[in-house]
C-alpha cells in the first residue's frame, strides 16, 4: 500500500489544516448534507413512532398524521397494561432472556473466534467450514422440529429453551475470528506464550481487551436480535405468563379496531433498553479507538 | 503470515518430551462450544427438515400424517419438465418463468437481494469511512441515527409505513407534491423532478422498489458501524503519514483504508447474501403476505411460509430450504473465491 | 417429640383441608384478537356456574395464534384444552384429523346442530362428516349504505338491491350526481358473486370429488361482473381496512361497503362516529345472503382436560345468556338461532338511523347456504385473488385469468 506522491506543495498538510481548509470550500459541504439527509431519512419512521405512542388511536389514524408529540402517552400505557397486565413481566423477560443469551455469545463466540483465527491445528478447514455450513439454511424449517426437541427435553415454556440453543452463534464466531484476525497481532500472542501464559490466559489478558469493538457489536447485535426474536418465543411459550414483550406486542394486533395507541406506547418502551444499550455501546466505540492508537 | 505456535525446536529436551502441547490441543477445547450446542440443537433440526423434504406432510395432522414421497417434492419445486427451454433464446424465457413459483420467487429474491444489498454496501463503507475521519463529537449521534432502524422490529414499523405511504394521506407523497408545486414567483423550478399527483405506492410496479428501499433503510447502518468498528483496527500512523505526504481523503480512502477493510468487506457482504438470500418478514408484512400483485416481491423464504402453512405441505417447503441452501452456499463459495484473500 | 408430632398432625389436618378443595382443574383457551373479548366476557360468567374451574385465556395475535396452533398440532406439544379458531383455518383443522370429532361419543354435538344456523355448522364440517369445532359467532352479510348521499342522488335502497346491475347503474349516477364512489373495491363484488347461486353441500373452489370448478359459469360472471363495475369507475380502489378505506367512510367519498354484520360496530365506534344515523343496512343485492368470518371453537385431541373442555365449549357456545352478553357488548353475532329471539335483536339501532337491522341480519343468517369447505379453500381464494387483481390491473382478459388459475390451483394442491 503506497501513498501516492502528489503535487501538493511540501507544506505539511497536518489534520487540523485540513479540516480549517475544508470549512471554506462550498463542495466539502455536500457529504456532510448528504449524510444529514440520510440520518433523517433513518430517523422519521423511528421518529413517528415514538410520536404515535403519545396519540390516541383516532389520532393516529387522523389525516394528516400527528407530526409533534401529544399527550395521550400515559393514557396509552393504562390502556396497554389493562388489556395485556403481563406486559412488565413480559419486558423482563425479554430483558433477562436477552441478556444472557449476550453473555454467553460474548464468552463462547470469542472464544471460539480466537481458537480459528490464532491457531493452527488439523481439520480447521473442515471445522470452519461447517460452522458457516450452518448458517445457510434457513431457519424457518427448523422451527418443528426444534419444537419436538424441545418437548423431548421439557424446556417447554422455559426462558433457556431460549437461551440455551442460541448461545453460540456461527455469526458471532465469524465475526470474531475475522476481527481478531485484523486487530491482534500474532507477535503479542507469541509473546505472552513465551511469558509463560497459558492458553486460556493468552485470550483472556491479551486478546480480550483489545477486541473491544467487536465485543461491544457482537453484543449489542445479539441482545438486539434474542430481544426482538419473536418466532423463538412463539414457538416455545403457550403460558402467557412467560410470552416476551415482541409476543405481548404482537398479541394485539387483530383486524379492526387495533390498538394502535397501545401498540405504539408499547413499542417504544419496548425498545428504550436498545436504545440506552446503543448509547454505552458508542462510547465503547470511541474507548477503542484510543486503544488502537496505543497500538502498533 | 508468521504462525502463532513457535516452532518444535529440536533440542534434546523437545524430543524426548510428548509432542502433545497446549497450543495443539487448546483450540478444539475452544471451539467446542459451538459444535457442543450445534450438535446438541442445531443438528436434529437439520436432518429432520432434510429428512422431511421427502414426504408429504399436512402439518395440522400431526406427525402420523407424514406420507413417503420421495423425490416428488424437489420435482415438484424445481418443475423442470416444465421449463420453457424451447425459448430459452428470445426474450420469452424470463417471462414464462416468471409463470413458475419457485423460480419466480428465486428471481424476485436476488432481486431484492441486489437491488437493497448494493446500496447497503456502496453507501454503508463511505459513510463509516467520512463519519470515521471527519466527525469528533458528533460521531455518537450519526452513528446512533443510522443505527436506528435496525433495531425496531416490524411490527411498529409497519404502521408508521403504511401511513407514510399512504397514498392520499402519506406523509411521502405530500412532502413530493408539494416539493413538485413548490414555486417561485409562479415558476416551479421543481416540477420536473417531482411528481405532480399522488404517487399509489400500492401499485405492482412500486411494490419490489419499496420493499427493496425499507430493507435497505433498515441495513445500512448495521454495515455502517460493521465497517466503522473495522476502521478503529487500522493504525492511525498510517494516516499521518500519507498526510503528511500530501495524500488527499480520496485517496487515503483508495490505497489505504480500502485494502484493509478487504477481510471486513468479505464478511459483511457474505453475511448481506445469506441473509438476503432468507429475506422473509419485510417483505411478507409490507405485502400482507401476499407478495404484491403478481406476487412480485414473494421471496422464496415467503413461498416456504406459504407452502408449509397455507398449503399444508411442509414436506415441500423443507425441500425449497435445501435447494436454497445449496444456492446459498454457491454464492457464499463464489463470494469468498472473488473477495477472499488467501489467508 | 411430642411437638413435632402435634405439628406433623396438624398438618395432616391442613393438608386435608385444602386438599379437599384442591379439586380445580385449569383449563387453557387459546384464543386470538378480538376473539378473546368474548371468552373474557364469558369468564365470569362461567365462575358463577362452575366455580371449581379455572380459566386460563392465552391470547396471540390473528397471524400468529393459527401458526402456534398448527406447530401445536404438528408437534403435540403446548396444546391448548380449548382451541378457538377463524372460519380460515377451520377447514383445515377439520381436515386434519387432529382436533376431535365431536360428532362421536362422548360430545355427540350432531344433537346440538339445530340449534346453530345451518351454514355456521356446516362450516365446520368436513366432507366426510367430521364435526370438528363449534361455531360462536358468525358473521351475515349485509350492504351497509349512505341515505344521506343516496338521498342526494335519488337512489332508493330497491335500486341499490334488485340486481348487479342495478347496483352498478346506481354506483354510476351517485358518480355523476355527488362524486362519491359507490364501494371501496371491486373485488369485494367478486367475492360475493363466487358465493351466488350455491347450494347446501356445494364447494366454492371444490366439488366433493375435489376438482377444482374455477372456470365454471359462476366464476366468469362474477369476474365480468366485478371487472363492469370498475369500469365504471364506481370503486375507490382502496384495501379493506386501509387508511383510505377508513377516511371513506369518515369523509363520505366511498358510500356503500358490503360486509358481515359486525360492520356497523366497527363504523360507530372508530372508523366514522360523526357520520350516525346516516347509514342503513340492507341485504346485498341480487337477494344474496353470504357471511363474512366467524368463530369456532375445538377440542384437540391431545388435550388435557377434555370433559371440562366440552363443557365450556358447549357454555360459550349454546347459553343464550353468554351469546347475547357477546352480542350487546362486543357486536358478536350469535351462531345460536335462540339467541336471536332475544328482544334486544328487535331494538332499533340509533347509528343506522333506528333501522331494527338485526332482525335482518337474523333473516340472512338463515338464509345462507350450508356450502362444504374444503381445506384448500384459502389456497384457491388466494390464487383466484391474485388472477382477479391482474384482471383489475393488467387488463388480463377474464378466460385467460381463470385458466391459469386453474392451472395453479391444481398444481398447488397436487390431487
Amino acid at each position: 500500500m503506497s501513498a501516492s506522491t502528489s503535487l501538493l506543495p511540501p507544506v505539511a498538510l497536518t489534520p487540523a489544516r485540513a479540516r480549517r481548509r475544508a470549512w471554506r470550500n462550498p463542495v466539502a459541504w455536500v457529504p456532510y448534507a448528504l449524510v444529514l439527509l440520510g440520518a433523517v431519512i433513518m430517523l422519521v419512521p423511528f421518529y413517528f413512532m415514538f410520536v404515535f405512542a403519545t396519540h390516541t388511536n383516532t389520532e393516529i389514524l387522523s389525516v394528516p398524521p400527528p407530526l409533534w408529540f401529544g399527550d395521550a402517552f400515559l393514557d396509552n400505557v393504562r390502556a396497554l397494561v389493562a388489556e395485556r397486565p403481563h406486559f412488565w413481566r413480559s419486558l423482563g423477560l425479554s430483558l433477562w432472556i436477552a441478556g444472557a443469551a449476550t453473555v454467553l455469545n460474548l464468552f463462547f463466540c470469542s472464544l471460539g473466534g480466537y481458537g480459528f483465527s490464532m491457531y493452527e491445528f488439523p481439520g480447521k478447514n473442515a471445522l470452519f467450514g461447517g460452522l458457516m455450513a450452518t448458517m445457510l439454511l434457513p431457519a424457518f424449517v427448523g422451527m418443528i422440529p426444534f419444537v419436538l426437541l424441545m418437548k423431548e427435553l421439557d424446556w417447554l415454556n422455559t426462558t433457556r429453551a431460549l437461551i440455551v440453543p442460541g448461545a453460540c452463534s456461527a455469526f458471532g464466531v465469524f465475526l470474531m475470528r475475522q476481527y481478531i484476525g485484523s486487530a491482534v497481532p500474532r507477535e503479542l500472542v507469541e509473546a505472552a506464550r513465551m511469558d509463560g501464559c497459558g492458553e486460556f490466559g493468552i485470550y483472556w489478558r491479551v486478546v480480550v481487551p483489545l477486541i473491544g469493538p467487536a465485543m461491544g457489536t457482537l453484543g449489542l447485535v445479539t441482545f438486539i436480535g434474542a430481544y426482538n426474536n419473536f418466532v423463538g418465543a412463539l414457538l416455545v411459550m403457550s403460558d402467557v405468563d412467560m410470552f416476551t414483550a415482541p409476543l405481548v406486542l404482537r398479541s394485539l394486533q387483530g383486524t379492526g379496531q387495533t390498538p394502535w395507541g397501545a401498540i405504539s406506547a408499547g413499542s417504544a418502551i419496548t425498545v428504550l433498553p436498545l436504545l440506552v444499550l446503543f448509547v454505552l455501546y458508542s462510547r465503547r466505540l470511541i474507548e477503542g479507538l484510543t486503544a488502537g492508537a496505543v497500538k502498533g | 503470515m508468521s504462525t502463532p505456535f513457535p516452532p518444535i525446536r529440536r533440542t534434546p529436551t523437545t524430543r524426548r518430551r510428548s509432542a502433545l502441547k497446549p497450543w495443539h490441543y487448546m483450540p478444539y477445547v475452544f471451539v467446542a462450544p459451538f459444535f457442543i450446542l450445534f450438535l446438541s440443537f442445531g443438528l436434529f433440526p437439520l436432518l429432520f427438515s432434510a429428512y422431511a423434504s421427502f414426504f408429504r406432510w399436512e402439518l395440522s395432522s400431526g406427525l402420523a400424517g407424514m406420507k413417503w414421497e420421495g423425490w416428488g417434492n424437489y420435482a415438484f419445486v424445481l418443475q423442470l419438465d416444465a421449463l420453457p427451454w424451447k425459448q430459452f433464446f428470445t426474450g420469452a424465457f424470463w417471462s414464462e418463468l416468471h409463470g413458475l413459483d419457485f423460480w419466480r420467487a428465486l428471481y424476485n429474491t436476488f432481486w431484492l437481494g441486489f437491488a437493497s444489498g448494493l446500496p447497503q454496501h456502496l453507501i454503508a463503507i463511505p459513510l463509516a469511512y467520512f463519519i470515521h475521519m471527519k466527525f469528533r463529537r458528533a460521531r455518537n449521534p450519526a452513528i446512533a441515527m443510522y443505527f436506528l432502524p435496525y433495531i425496531t422490529n416490524t411490527v411498529a414499523i409497519t404502521l408508521v409505513f403504511s401511513s407514510l405511504f399512504s397514498r392520499d394521506f402519506g406523509v411521502i407523497n405530500q412532502v413530493l407534491t408539494g416539493l413538485a408545486h413548490f414555486d417561485v414567483a409562479g415558476v416551479r423550478p421543481l416540477a420536473w423532478l417531482f411528481p405532480d399527483q399522488n404517487i399509489d405506492w400500492g401499485r405492482p410496479e412500486y411494490t419490489r422498489p419499496i420493499v427493496a428501499f425499507i430493507i435497505w433503510w433498515r441495513f445500512v447502518g448495521w454495515n455502517t458501524v460493521l465497517y466503522l468498528s473495522a476502521l478503529q483496527t487500522i493504525p492511525k500512523d498510517l494516516y499521518e503519514a500519507a498526510t503528511i505526504d500530501g495524500a488527499g481523503l480520496w485517496q487515503q480512502f483508495r490505497y489505504i483504508t480500502l485494502p484493509m477493510l478487504r477481510p471486513m468487506i468479505l464478511f459483511a457482504v457474505t453475511l448481506t447474501i445469506i441473509g438476503n438470500l432468507q429475506l422473509f418478514e419485510e417483505p411478507f408484512i409490507l405485502t400482507g403476505g401476499s407478495g404484491g400483485v403478481g406476487q412480485v416481491a414473494e421471496t422464496v423464504a415467503m413461498q416456504m411460509y406459504k407452502v408449509g402453512l397455507t398449503d399444508g405441505d411442509f414436506g415441500t417447503a423443507s425441500a425449497v430450504a435445501w435447494l436454497m441452501f445449496m444456492v446459498i452456499a454457491a454464492l457464499t463459495w463464489l463470494n469468498n473465491r472473488y473477495l477472499g484473500k488467501k489467508d | 417429640m411430642g411437638f413435632i408430632s402435634k405439628a406433623g398432625s396438624a398438618g395432616l389436618l391442613v393438608s386435608a383441608v385444602f386438599g379437599a378443595q384442591a379439586q380445580t382443574t385449569v383449563l387453557t383457551v387459546a384464543s386470538f384478537k378480538d376473539l378473546d373479548r368474548s371468552v373474557l366476557a364469558a369468564i365470569p360468567l362461567y365462575k358463577k356456574a362452575r366455580p371449581d374451574v379455572e380459566i386460563k385465556l392465552v391470547s396471540l395475535g390473528y397471524g400468529d395464534h393459527h401458526n402456534a396452533m398448527t406447530t401445536a398440532l404438528a408437534t403435540g406439544a403446548n396444546l391448548p384444552d380449548v382451541m378457538g379458531i377463524e372460519i380460515g383455518f377451520v377447514a383445515k383443522m377439520a381436515e386434519g384429523g387432529g382436533v376431535e370429532d365431536l360428532s362421536k361419543a362422548p360430545y355427540d354435538a350432531n344433537a346440538l346442530r339445530p340449534k346453530f344456523f345451518k351454514f355456521a355448522s356446516a362450516q365446520a364440517t368436513s366432507r366426510g362428516g367430521i364435526f370438528a369445532a363449534v361455531p360462536a359467532d358468525i358473521g351475515p352479510g349485509a350492504l351497509f349504505y349512505r341515505k344521506d348521499l343516496m338521498d342526494k342522488a335519488g337512489i332508493t335502497e330497491a335500486q341499490l338491491t334488485q340486481s348487479w346491475d342495478s347496483y352498478i347503474e346506481a354506483g354510476k349516477t351517485l358518480k355523476a350526481k355527488t362524486g362519491a364512489y359507490l364501494i371501496p373495491n371491486a373485488g369485494t363484488i367478486k367475492d360475493i358473486l363466487l358465493r351466488s347461486g350455491l347450494k347446501d353441500g356445494e364447494g366454492i373452489y371444490f366439488d366433493d370429488k375435489g376438482k377444482v370448478l374455477v372456470d365454471s359459469p359462476r366464476f366468469v360472471r362474477a369476474f365480468e361482473t366485478a371487472k363492469k363495475a370498475r369500469a365504471a369507475g364506481i370503486d375507490a380502489k382502496v384495501g379493506a381496512w386501509s387508511n383510505e378505506w377508513s377516511e371513506g367512510f369518515k369523509r363520505g367519498t366511498v358510500a356503500s361497503e358490503m360486509m358481515g354484520a359486525w360492520l356497523a360496530g366497527h363504523l360507530k365506534n372508530w372508523i366514522a362516529p360523526e357520520t350516525a344515523g346516516q347509514w342503513r343496512s340492507a341485504t346485498l343485492p341480487g337477494g344474496l345472503s353470504a357471511s363474512w368470518g366467524g368463530s369456532f371453537y375445538a377440542i384437540p385431541k391431545a388435550a388435557k382436560n377434555k370433559a371440562a373442555a366440552w363443557d365450556f365449549i358447549k357454555f360459550m357456545t349454546t347459553n343464550k345468556e353468554v351469546q347475547i352478553a357477546a352480542f350487546r357488548e362486543l357486536d358478536a353475532f350469535p351462531a345460536l338461532v335462540e339467541a336471536t329471539n332475544d328482544p334486544f335483536v328487535d331494538q332499533p339501532m340509533p347509528f343506522l338511523g333506528g333501522q331494527v337491522a338485526r332482525k335482518q341480519w337474523k333473516a340472512t343468517a338463515a338464509a345462507i347456504p350450508a356450502t362444504a369447505v374444503d381445506r384448500l379453500d384459502p389456497v384457491a381464494a388466494e390464487v383466484i385473488a391474485a388472477e382477479f387483481d391482474k384482471v383489475l390491473e393488467q387488463d388480463k382478459p377474464v378466460a385467460a385469468a381463470l385458466a391459469d388459475a386453474k392451472k395453479a390451483i391444481e398444481r398447488r394442491v397436487r390431487r
